[in-house]
């Protein structure tokens, strides 16, 4: 194409080549998807998009480019540390590697979120590269020395680019830029220095601009860009703008000619070293198949596996995923030789091979395996094998990784953060000078809310007027910014390998944690890609049920491992169907307790069922119920059409997994497999552009078109929507059930094992320790308090026999046994001393082994463990010296003995020594003995609250049950009572809250649970009635409700009508007396509105001593 | 048993026989202030946020945010969800202690021993101490006083609790935990006062109530009990100072509160100075005298006062003000001598009256800030080689004004960052715009720092005045315009420059203006723009002039 006067317009070549993407975090006002199809809409013909010292977008863009047939150059602008700034786009493969290299180096160097370079480092990197120098506003004599030394260095790749930006000098600008560029022999390049796609967006450029220099928009003054002209222009305007500099834009043709490199090119290469063998990694990854096969199938590898084996390794075969699954299975050989318990999870539970190199758990003869939706031929796609690992060895397995394949090659992926609704809003709030309380309002407009906007009657209801200008621009910008990034953060565990050296695939930086490095690219781009990553997550549960299986060869000499729990136990379904569920994996929250007895599990594939239904997609689709009225019976199984029997069979007509709603979409709405999985990806990630509602249409009417009814279709389509936050596929359900099973068999089995083993993985799940500890007592389970004489850091079994019987039950209430009949096992519990709060695990170690014979006072704890006073504070406040025959006061005031305490200041650490060495030995001689003190007997209340206040727990009694007679007097029945009551009954209840939930999916319906000594009642709070209650209803530790009863399926709600907080009635534990004492000190009916109270003067203070003294009580859980 | 710990100080007890000490304690003295300041309601529930451990945390709150349910101590997001339609403001630690210390000051109207509480319960005092030994039967006796106190205070909108008790120790914990609002008490009823009391009464850390409260010790009663030579080795001698200070067996003396004066100079005359130039004169001599003061301590004044003693026993005084921290002893004078003009022999101009002369004059300095040291000579150098400005030139300026005309009645105009030229500049006190240089960047720099080589026009029509122009499309410059009926032929031309609307503000308009420079055939030069970019935002735009250059 010839590039001369006179040539018509839309002729011109035109590439806009310096393009800013909101991945220049806090510039760009765009995302890279929305510039590329601008950019095809305006009839650009090439986009290169270059952000700040980054790679971090330009994996969406290139997809979005390919999608949009454009072609795309990747690209970086590099600013250096006296912000010389140039844009740079390699031609070739090794460029864009060496490109990598220098953002690794500028990255390392600073820390996590900036990248250090220096011009030399450019020139140092710089071979095969474009450059393109974008001048300062006014080019001064450091950019005008850079671009010398730059055309000098690559004379040939280095070109001017220049904008206009409508300032009033603009022409003389253009000038001085072609005579710089004449006198260097440097060729102008046309360009608009793009940061936004459309004019529209100059106010969320504005507004990122103020967010990134922390200034209102009212101070931001020239910090502000002038006009809006910084968008993509079409090339006849561009042609317009630059007339008289016409061969500035020809030359960004040339430099796209130059430029050969596509992301495509980013060809993935496994690591091949895995294994030392001889073999391929084909053939090897066979024989370990076969060897794994036959070790799991004594009797002999059924035919159907054998076919299905054989179908998958031809297909990894002809995909080459085999040193993939190799470098899978060499980190699940690491941990199995650790003995550290891992399970694959998610789709990769699809495959035999998987199933027979030990990396997941689901007997592929049980369950229907789809390993299309693993590894399939036309998606293109790496598998995805996430491994999960006992969270507390987890990282013994990164560092393996890192020890075997070095940083150079293995690093983790990184989650781009971005803003979500109430982020945004405080953010906007704060740049439009929106007072605090008004920009809180705001913000808590969201409250359980998240990626999307704000409606006009949200902002009424939080009392501000929607048609408020400032309100009204601050919503609109806000709901521009949620989903922009805002900073790049570590992948929980996703972890990139490579045959080569990492950091030229990927530029990779520094994480916030020491010795984590993180790629700058995220899984989906990773995915894009075709890179092999590598999830290495967490999961608390195995690390309980390692520890289980510890306990059980210890203390009963039985090996259990995953995989040889005996299946099938009719006891365990038993157990499940009553809802006695507390601890067990998954089905422990509330919403899984409510379903398992209407559920009744009987096998294994109903755990699968379990955990897969109390879901968002199902519950959003409307499910649920259809499914269990067709288990119960109560509804014929039909099938909508025949082609969806197939689909369907498994689950009664009902579509409950990820991917039937999937196949749903295939079959009976038409979609081909590629389609189906972007609707897929539509839902996770690009929300926010409108496919979603093209998808709806041609899903809805697709379904109509071939017969079905539209309300089925609609539902199905919500259930996708809602498979849209949190897919669970059958496999992944299934990985999970075989946890759920042995967890819930060694709870049913062992309780006592399963108790000790679960309060030494603290934190995980859904209760905290002292529900755990009332689960297991409430199965005839003993629980020994922790005692210096008796614990280690770690809560142990210890042999019920070996424990003198009284100090085992003296002074504990009677709890419910349901197990308590037949005793099944042998153990009682020891608490550990890590249940004491702020005690470390040094010192537990110190206490425990130092103990030999045992301790026989404080002093003797004292001297020869070589604690600090602060730290033997720890133990006498959690009343663990008992066993020397001190109580709680009487220990406290032997350890206050100890000394180093001297004047009370802030920073008294206790460390001061109480006595000289020299003096040690005399201690025992009565050297500095006291008058005796008469302390007065802590009462059990007050023993019982500080039990809260020291472990979370207490072994002694419920608090609410000295609050009973009082209770009692008001007509509040205990919860045991309520199995009595009938369904539609009205009662009374009071009780510790323990979790508040209000579920997105519950349309704001709070549920809460209550406990008091006999027991826990699940408490509904409607909308309605919350809005009357809202204080009692969120504040209160010991709420008390009144309501009416409903039982089904052998679940008990109780629908709130009136709430109550009574948690000042807890202040009379600490006092030692219930009620009112003479001189006003604990009056329970004026504390709620104790100062200023005409009726009483004597309340002052009182309201934080109250707080205070609730505060001890363990804080509910709230999830919203 | 015998008392333990309240052994008898005899000596000290019956030197501070017969002293009586008022209390008093203001509740969210900080929320209470603020609304008194801001005019704010108090009925409705305001809430004090500062950051603290965990966030942003409501450290003081009135009546009616606690009836909501909101606390001390919460979390402010915890309390918005719980009570929505609290009103939050900052806490201003600083103007608390100030207005305290202000209302300290008011309190001497009832005795001159007042002081602010040493030993709030919290982070900041919130009460003040009155040694009223002796006072009281002024206004009608203790409880007349106090009375009179809680009346005034409630007047002012300050909830307050008061105790009057031998010794500050009993005071303040009979203010803060007693059972009425208003406790008096006398020496024999001390004890039994203050038994049943918390021990947070006395006046000790929360923490060690908290380890006394575990080891069953929860009032002041139950401290009696124990033998005094353990509960030291355990809890130190604080506990033990604290609790005799609250029975009176350990004296605690109270600090009345006085302005601060930073330094003075004092000249006293054998005769009355009569004749202005004398007064001029001693003036000149007092303010030369305080500038080693100034100098030695680094600082420059801002305020000073001028007592002026009369030979017939009247004394008034003269205050002046300057904008920059100034040691210049002409310059301070002369700020006076401007003042002092006005004085006379009888009652007349300016209302000053020398009378039978002025035997002794004292300047006070009583408020200073630092300076920066100058480099005198070479300073002197560079103001005779050119004509520079200092800004200190121009503080003599704007203070000989200012002291005259009164500071808010001096303005100037400043340099504002904004790309509209209608907003660029801005009109302030002429005080507030007078700094040092920093950075090297002259704040008087009218130039629009380096963002603009082609100057803006030196004059602006107060509005933009629309005209009839002939222009190319879209974008192009004008060819030929109509201006208040005159025809000019543009020659030459530059622009545009695009200046978009600030939308942010209210009224802003939504078209972006193109600026052009031009010249016509005749050499005139004007400034216009096009109102609206062509097609995308409008289909007509208007054009309007702005400013003329030359």
């Amino acid at each position: 194409m010839v590039c001369a006067w006179g040539v018509r317009v839309s002729q011109i070549f035109s590439a806009e080549l310096a393009v800013t993407s909101n991945f220049s975090f806090l510039r760009g006002a765009s995302y890279g998807d929305e510039l590329v199809m601008t950019a095809k809409a305006l009839g650009i013909a090439a986009i290169g998009i270059a952000d700040r010292n980054t790679f971090a977008g330009i994996v969406r863009a290139h997809k979005a480019a390919k999608e949009n047939d454009l072609r795309f150059l990747p690209g970086v602008r590099l600013v250096t540390q006296d912000g010389f700034e140039v844009i740079a786009y390699p031609t070739d493969r090794p460029a864009y590697a060496r490109l990598c290299r220098l953002l690794t180096l500028g990255n390392r160097r600073a820390p996590k979120g900036s990248c250090y370079l220096t011009l030399e480092d450019i020139l140092a990197y710089g071979t095969g590269i474009c450059f393109v120098a974008m001048p300062p506003r006014v080019p001064g004599k450091l950019f005008t020395a850079g671009l010398a030394r730059l055309a000098q260095a690559f004379s040939g790749s280095v070109w001017l680019g220049m904008a206009r930006l409508y300032g009033a000098d603009d022409a003389r600008r253009l000038k001085a830029l072609s005579c710089l560029s004449d006198d260097l022999q440097v060729p102008l390049l046309a360009t608009n220095d793009v940061l936004y796609h459309e004019p529209e967006r100059r106010q969320l450029q504005d507004v990122v601009t103020c967010i990134r220099e922390h200034c209102t928009v009212k101070e931001a003054g020239f910090r502000l860009e002038a006009n809006a002209e910084r968008h993509l222009k079409p090339p006849a305007e561009m042609a317009r703008i630059f007339k008289g500099y016409e061969g500035a834009l020809c030359e960004t043709e040339r430099l796209v000619e130059r430029c050969h490199f596509s992301l495509d090119e980013l060809a993935y290469e496994y690591p091949d070293d895995v294994f030392d063998d001889q073999l391929a990694p084909q053939a090897l990854l066979e024989k370990l198949t076969y060897e794994g096969a036959a070790a799991k199938y004594v009797m002999g590898v059924p035919e159907k596996l054998q076919a299905t084996l054989a179908y998958e390794l031809k297909l990894i075969g002809e995909l080459s995923y085999a040193p993939y699954f190799l470098t899978v299975y060499d980190i699940v050989r690491f941990a199995n030789e650790k003995n550290i318990l891992c399970q694959g999870r998610g789709s990769a539970a699809n495959s035999a091979v998987c199933y027979c190199l030990g990396i997941t758990a689901v007997d592929p003869t049980e369950i229907d395996l789809l390993f299309e939706r693993f590894v399939s031929a036309e998606r293109n796609e790496p598998p995805d094998i996430d491994v999960d690992f006992e969270h507390e060895r987890r990282e013994e397995v990164i560092q393996y990784i890192y020890a075997k394949y070095g940083r150079d090659r293995a690093g983790l992926a990184a989650t781009v953060i971005t803003y979500r609704a109430r982020s945004a809003i405080r953010e906007v709030g704060k740049v439009m000078g929106l007072s605090e309380d008004v920009v809180g309002a705001m913000a808590k407009m969201t409250w359980g809310w998240s990626s999307t906007g704000v409606s006009p009657k949200r902002v009424r209801e939080a009392g501000l007027d929607p048609d408020d200008r400032l309100v009204a621009i601050s919503l609109t910008v806000a709901s521009e910014l949620i989903g922009f990034p805002r900073h790049l953060s570590q992948h929980v565990g996703g972890f990139v390998i490579t045959r080569g050296a990492l950091e030229e695939v990927v530029p990779i930086q520094n994480a916030a944690m020491d010795d984590r490095t993180i790629v700058e690219w995220d899984k989906d781009d990773l995915d894009t890609l075709g890179i092999l990553k590598i999830d290495v997550l967490a999961l608390g549960m195995l690390s309980c049920i390692r520890r289980a299986f510890d306990f059980l060869e210890e203390s009963y000499g039985i090996r259990h491992g995953l995989r040889t729990i005996p299946q099938g136990n009719a006891a365990v379904y038993d157990m499940l169907c009553e809802a006695d569920s507390v601890g067990v994996f998954q089905v422990e929250s509330r919403a899984q307790m409510s379903m398992l007895p209407r559920l009744r599990p009987r096998t294994f594939y109903d755990l699968v069922v379990e955990v897969a239904i109390v879901r968002p997609g199902p519950i959003q689709g409307d499910m649920v119920h259809p499914y269990l009225r067709r288990r119960n019976g109560e509804e014929a199984v039909d099938y909508p059409s025949e082609e969806l029997r197939q689909v369907l069979s498994k689950t009664m007509g009902v579509p409950l997994f990820q991917e039937q709603a999937m196949k749903i979409s295939i079959v009976a709405a038409g979609f081909t497999p590629p389609e189906a999985d972007g609707l897929r990806r539509a839902m996770a990630t690009f929300r926010r552009n409108g496919t979603i509602y093209d998808f709806e249409h041609k899903f809805i009417n697709g379904m109509i078109e071939r017969g079905y009814e539209p309300d089925f279709a609609a539902r199905c389509f919500k259930q996708i929507e809602g498979f849209g936050d949190y897919g669970f596929p059958e496999s992944h359900a299934a990985s999970f059930a075989l946890l759920v099973y042995v967890s819930a068999w060694l709870k049913c089995h062992y309780p006592d094992v399963f108790c000790a083993a679960i309060l030494n993985s603290q934190p995980m799940g859904f209760y905290a320790p002292a529900q755990l500890v009332r689960d297991a007592r409430e199965h005839g389970v003993d629980v020994l308090p922790a005692d210096i004489n008796h614990s280690d850091w770690e809560a142990k079994l210890e042999f019920v026999n070996a424990v003198s019987g009284s100090e085992a039950s003296a002074g504990f209430p009677s709890y419910r046994k349901r197990w308590g009949s037949k005793p099944r096992h042998r153990c009682a519990v020891r608490l550990g001393l890590r249940q004491i709060k702020g005690l470390r695990a040094e010192a537990g170690g110190v206490i425990a082994d130092r103990r030999l014979a045992g301790y026989d006072s404080v002093r003797d704890l004292w001297l020869r463990t070589g604690l600090s006073p602060r730290v033997i504070e720890l133990l006498a406040n959690a009343d663990a010296f008992r066993s020397v025959g001190l109580d709680r006061r009487d220990a406290l005031w032997g350890v206050r003995g100890l000394g180093g305490w001297g004047q009370h200041k802030k920073g008294q650490n206790g460390k001061m020594p109480a006595t000289l060495p020299l003096f040690a030995h005399l201690e025992n001689a009565g050297f500095q003995s006291e008058p005796d003190v008469y302390l007065p007997p802590m009462p059990l209340g007050e023993h019982v609250v500080n039990d809260y206040a020291t472990m979370r727990l207490s072994l002694k009694a419920h608090p609410v049950s000295f609050l009973r007679t009082s209770l009692q007097a008001r007509r509040v029945i205990t919860h045991a009572m309520l199995d009595e009551m009938k369904d539609g009954a009205w009662v009374s209840l009071a009780g510790l809250v323990l979790v508040r939930q209000r579920p997105g999916t519950a349309s704001g319906v709070i549920f809460a649970t209550l406990e008091d000594e006999t027991g826990i009642a699940n408490i509904i709070v409607w909308p309605k009635i919350f809005e009357r209650y809202r204080k009692i209803v969120l504040q209160s530790r010991l709420l008390a409700v009144r309501g009416r009863v409903q039982k089904a399926d052998g679940v008990i709600h109780i629908v709130a009508d009136w709430l109550d907080d009574w948690t000042h009635e807890l202040t009379s534990l600490t006092d030692g007396r219930v009620g009112m004492d003479e001189h006003g000190l604990a009056p329970s009916d004026g504390v709620k509105n104790p100062v200023g109270d005409p009726r009483e003067d004597g309340l002052r203070k009182l309201y934080e001593r109250q707080l205070r003294a609730a505060r001890l009580m363990p804080k509910s859980r709230d999830f919203h | 048993m015998e008392p333990a710990l309240a052994y008898s100080h005899a000596k000290k007890a019956g030197r501070q026989a017969g002293r009586r000490i008022l209390s008093i304690w203001l509740p969210d003295w900080p929320v209470y202030r603020l609304a008194r300041a801001c005019k704010l309601d108090v009925a409705k529930p305001l809430v004090l946020r500062a950051a603290r451990q965990g966030g942003e945390r409501i450290v003081a709150l009135n009546e009616a945010a606690r009836a909501l349910g909101a606390a001390r101590g919460q979390l402010l997001a915890d309390a918005q969800a719980v009570a929505p339609g609290l009103s939050v403001f900052g806490e201003d630690p600083d103007a608390d202690r100030l207005a305290l210390k202000r209302l300290a000051d008011w309190c001497e109207r009832y005795t001159p021993w007042t002081a602010l509480d040493p030993s709030p319960v919290y982070e900041e005092p919130d009460g003040l101490f009155f040694d009223i030994t002796g006072c009281a039967h002024l206004f009608g006796g203790e409880t007349g006083l106090v009375q009179d106190l809680m009346a005034r205070f409630a007047g002012f909108g300050f909830p307050a609790r008061i105790a009057i008790a031998p010794h500050p120790g009993a005071a303040w914990a009979l203010a803060r935990y007693g059972r009425r609002a208003i406790t008096l008490i006398g020496p024999d009823d001390v004890r039994s006062a203050l038994d049943p009391l918390p021990l947070m009464a006395l006046r000790i850390p929360l923490s060690m109530v908290d380890d006394l409260a575990r080891l069953g010790v929860k009032r002041l009663a139950d401290l009696h009990r124990i033998p005094r030579a353990p509960l030291v080795a355990r809890f130190g001698k604080f506990l033990a100072q604290r609790f005799d200070q609250a029975l009176g067996h350990d004296a605690e003396p109270i600090s009345p509160s006085a302005p601060e004066i930073i330094c003075r100079t004092r000249l006293q005359f054998a005769e009355g100075l009569v004749s202005l130039p004398d007064i001029e004169q001693a003036i000149r001599l007092l303010c030369d005298e305080m500038v080693p003061l100034l100098k030695g301590a680094g600082r420059g004044a801002r305020r000073l006062q001028l007592h002026c003693f009369r030979s017939d026993g009247v004394r008034f005084a003269i205050m002046v003000g300057t904008s920059v921290p100034s040691a210049d002893g002409a310059h301070l004078a002369a700020l006076f001598s401007d003042r002092v003009t006005g004085f006379s022999h009888n009652q007349g101009i300016g209302g000053l009256e020398i009378g039978h002369g002025i035997e002794t004059m004292v300047l006070h300095v009583m408020n200073a800030d630092m300076v920066q040291a100058h480099q005198e000579a070479l300073e002197e150098n560079a103001r005779k080689t050119r004509l520079k400005r200092r800004p200190a030139d121009l503080g003599f300026l704007v203070d000989r004004l200012g002291n005259r005309l009164g500071f808010e009645r001096v303005g100037r105009v400043c340099p504002r960052e904004s790309h509209l030229p209608e907003r660029a500049v801005v009109f302030i006190p002429a005080v507030a715009g007078i700094r040092p240089l920093e950075e090297g960047r002259d704040p008087h720099d009218w130039r629009v720092e380096e963002r603009q080589r082609v100057g803006r026009p030196l004059r602006m029509l107060p509005c933009a005045e629309p005209v009839d122009a002939i222009a190319e499309v879209p974008d192009g410059p004008p060819r030929r315009f109509r201006w208040r009926r005159v025809v000019y032929q543009v020659a030459f031309s530059e622009g545009p420059e695009r200046i978009s609307p600030e939308w942010w503000q209210a009224g802003a308009s939504v078209f972006a203006r193109d600026y052009y420079r031009v010249e016509d055939e005749e050499g005139r030069r004007f400034w216009l723009y096009r109102d609206g970019v062509l097609g995308r935002e409008t289909a007509c735009p208007q054009w309007y002039v702005h400013g003329v250059f030359g």
